[in-house]
C-alpha cells in the first residue's frame, strides 16, 4: 500500500523540523545564532488520469483528473536573518553588528570566515582575535600600555596611551555582505563559509548604506523565539503523530486483506 | 453470483486509493500553501442479463474514483519574518521560470541566488513585470508592497508578477509546490501580498483522521461482506454437490 510509505515521508518530515527546532532552542543563549527553519515540499505526483482529457468526442473534458501524490520532502533548512537584541556587556572587546553584515575572521589554516558573533578577546600579541582564537582581519594590534579603547560606529579601533591626551587610530574593522546570505555555510563556533550559492563577500566601513553599525559594549543575543519554538515543536510532534496513525491505518487494511484470504 | 465479489473489490481498489490520498494530505500538513485532496467516486453501473422470471435486465452498481479534486480554499497565514516569505492573501499564483517553461505556484517561501535574483529553494527565478527580479546589497532592508512592487533603499527595483487562470482546478501538479498549465495566466485582482509571511497547508487534521478512519472501516465492512459470500458460496457447493442417497 502507497499510504504506508507516503505517511513515513511525513513522519521523517516532522522529525526533521524537530530536529532544526531542538536545535534552535538549544542554541537560544547562543551570540549572534540565527534561528533556522524547515521547509517542505510535495514529491512528485504520478498522473492516473490526466486533468483535461477528453471525455468525449464532443469536447467536454475531465475537470479533475486523477494526480496521485507520492508525499513529501524537506526542501531546505534555512537561516531567517532577523537582527538580535544587544545586550550589554561593558566589556570593550564585544562588539554587536547594528543591521546587516558579518565580521571578517580569518582561520589559522587563512580561510576566511564570517561571524556575527563580536565576543572578542585579545591574543597574548595583544591582536584583537575570536573566543576561538582566530584573528580578527585586519589584524588589528592593541597596544600593551593603552589605557582606554574605543570602537567607533563606523568601525575605527581608537586607542589611548598614557602621557598622550589625544586618540591614536590603531585599525579599522570591515563589514562583509553577501548577495545570498541564506547560502552561507554553518561551520559551527558561529562562524560562516562562502559558497557558490552565497556569492562573493563584498565589503565596506560599518555604517554605509546597507551595513550595519558596530556598538561596543554589546553582544547580539539569538534572534530564537521560544515561545514560537515551543509552539511550532507541538504542531509539529502533533503531525508526526497523525502520520503514524496513517501507518496504523493502512496496516490494519492490509491485515484485514490477509484475513479475507485465510478464510 | 460472483458479481457481489467483483463490487467488493471495486469498493476495495477505491478505498486504499483514497486511503492513498489523505496520507499524502497527511504528509503535507506543513508544506507551505498545500491544497488538500479529496477523492471523487462515482458509480458505475451495468446491467446483467435478465434471467429467467426477470421482466428486466438488473442493474449492478460498481464503484470506480473518477477524480481528485483540491480544494482551493485559503491556509492560514503564519508569520515567518524573512523578508522574502510572501503570503498571497486572496487568489493567484506567483511566477517561477522553470527549465519546462514558466511555472505556477502559492508556497512564496524565496530566497536570494548568488547574483541577488530572488528564486525559489531550487533555484527557479521568480517572474517580475520584467523577467527575473535582482537585488544588490546596497539596496539595504527590501520592502514589498502588497501589490507585489519591490522596492529598497533606492527605490522601486520591480513588481512581482501575480497571475490567475479561468479554471485552477485544470492546474497540473508538478511536486515541489509547483503547477503548470496551457492556460493564459491573467494579472489576478485583488490579491495582496503579505511580506513575512507564508501561507500554510489547508490540510484540517481532524477532518483528514476522521476521513481515514471511516474509509478503514467501509474497506473492512467489504472484506466481511467478501468473506460472507465465499462461505455463502462453499456452503452451496457443499450441500448441492453431496452425494444423493
Amino acid at each position: 500500500m502507497r499510504a504506508m510509505s507516503i505517511a513515513a515521508t511525513g513522519m521523517l518530515a516532522q522529525q526533521t523540523n524537530v530536529e532544526v527546532i531542538a536545535n534552535n532552542l538549544a542554541n537560544m543563549n547562543t551570540t549572534g545564532y540565527k534561528q533556522q527553519r524547515a521547509e517542505f515540499e510535495d514529491l512528485l505526483y504520478q498522473n492516473v488520469e490526466m486533468p483535461g482529457t477528453a471525455t468525449s468526442d464532443s469536447g467536454t473534458l475531465l475537470p479533475s483528473g486523477i494526480q496521485l501524490g507520492a508525499g513529501v520532502r524537506t526542501s531546505a533548512v534555512y537561516r531567517i536573518g532577523g537582527q538580535g537584541d544587544l545586550s550589554s556587556t561593558k566589556n570593550p572587546y564585544d562588539l554587536a553588528i547594528n543591521g546587516p553584515g558579518y565580521f571578517h575572521i580569518v582561520e589559522p589554516d587563512g580561510t576566511d570566515a564570517y561571524t556575527r558573533a563580536g565576543n572578542f578577546a585579545l591574543s597574548p600579541q595583544g591582536q584583537l582575535v575570536t573566543d576561538q582564537g582566530f584573528t580578527v582581519a585586519p589584524g588589528i594590534i592593541i597596544p600593551t600600555n593603552a589605557t582606554t579603547v574605543t570602537v567607533n560606529s563606523q568601525g575605527q579601533v581608537q586607542v589611548t596611551t598614557p602621557g598622550n591626551p589625544t586618540p591614536n587610530t590603531v585599525g579599522q574593522l570591515e563589514l562583509t555582505r553577501f548577495p545570498n546570505e541564506g547560502g552561507l555555510q554553518a561551520i559551527g563556533n558561529n562562524l560562516y563559509l562562502e559558497t557558490a550559492s552565497s556569492g562573493a563577500p563584498q565589503s565596506a566601513l560599518p555604517g554605509t548604506i546597507g551595513y550595519g553599525m558596530i556598538q561596543q559594549g554589546f553582544l547580539e543575543t539569538s534572534n530564537v523565539d521560544p515561545v514560537n519554538e515551543i509552539t511550532s515543536l507541538i504542531t509539529a510532534q502533533r503531525a508526526y503523530e497523525m502520520n503514524s496513525k496513517v501507518v496504523t491505518a493502512a496496516d490494519q487494511m492490509m491485515s484485514t486483506t490477509s484475513q479475507m484470504a485465510g478464510a | 453470483m460472483d458479481n457481489t465479489l467483483l463490487i467488493s473489490l471495486s469498493h476495495q481498489l477505491a478505498a486504499i486509493r483514497s486511503m492513498d490520498v489523505i496520507a499524502n494530505n497527511l504528509a503535507n500538513v506543513s508544506t507551505p500553501a498545500f491544497k488538500r485532496e479529496n477523492v471523487k467516486f462515482e458509480e458505475l453501473v451495468a446491467q446483467l442479463r435478465a434471467q429467467e422470471g426477470d421482466t428486466s435486465p438488473q442493474p449492478v452498481s460498481f464503484v470506480q474514483d473518477k477524480g481528485v479534486v483540491r480544494n482551493l480554499d485559503e491556509g492560514r497565514l503564519e508569520r515567518t519574518n524573512n523578508a522574502f516569505d510572501l503570503a498571497l492573501n486572496g487568489p493567484g499564483y506567483f511566477v517561477v521560470q522553470t527549465p519546462k517553461g514558466n511555472q505556477y505556484t502559492r508556497n512564496g517561501h524565496f530566497t536570494l541566488d548568488p547574483s541577488g535574483q530572488i528564486v525559489t529553494e531550487n533555484g527557479e527565478t521568480v517572474q517580475g513585470d520584467g523577467g527575473a527580479i535582482a537585488i544588490t546589497p546596497n539596496d539595504g532592508d527590501i520592502h514589498i508592497a502588497a501589490d507585489g512592487t519591490v522596492s529598497g533603499k533606492n527605490g522601486q527595483i520591480a513588481k512581482i508578477q501575480v497571475v490567475n487562470f479561468a479554471n485552477e482546478r485544470m492546474l497540473l501538479k508538478e511536486g515541489s509546490s509547483l503547477y503548470s498549465t496551457t492556460q493564459t495566466p491573467s494579472p489576478a485582482t485583488g490579491t495582496a501580498i503579505s511580506q513575512g509571511m507564508l501561507e500554510s497547508s489547508n490540510v484540517e487534521p481532524v477532518v483528514e483522521i476522521s476521513h481515514m478512519m471511516e474509509i478503514m472501516r467501509a474497506y473492512q465492512a467489504t472484506a466481511s461482506l467478501t468473506q460472507q459470500q465465499e462461505s455463502l458460496l462453499s456452503q452451496a457447493i457443499e450441500k448441492l454437490g453431496a452425494p444423493v442417497n
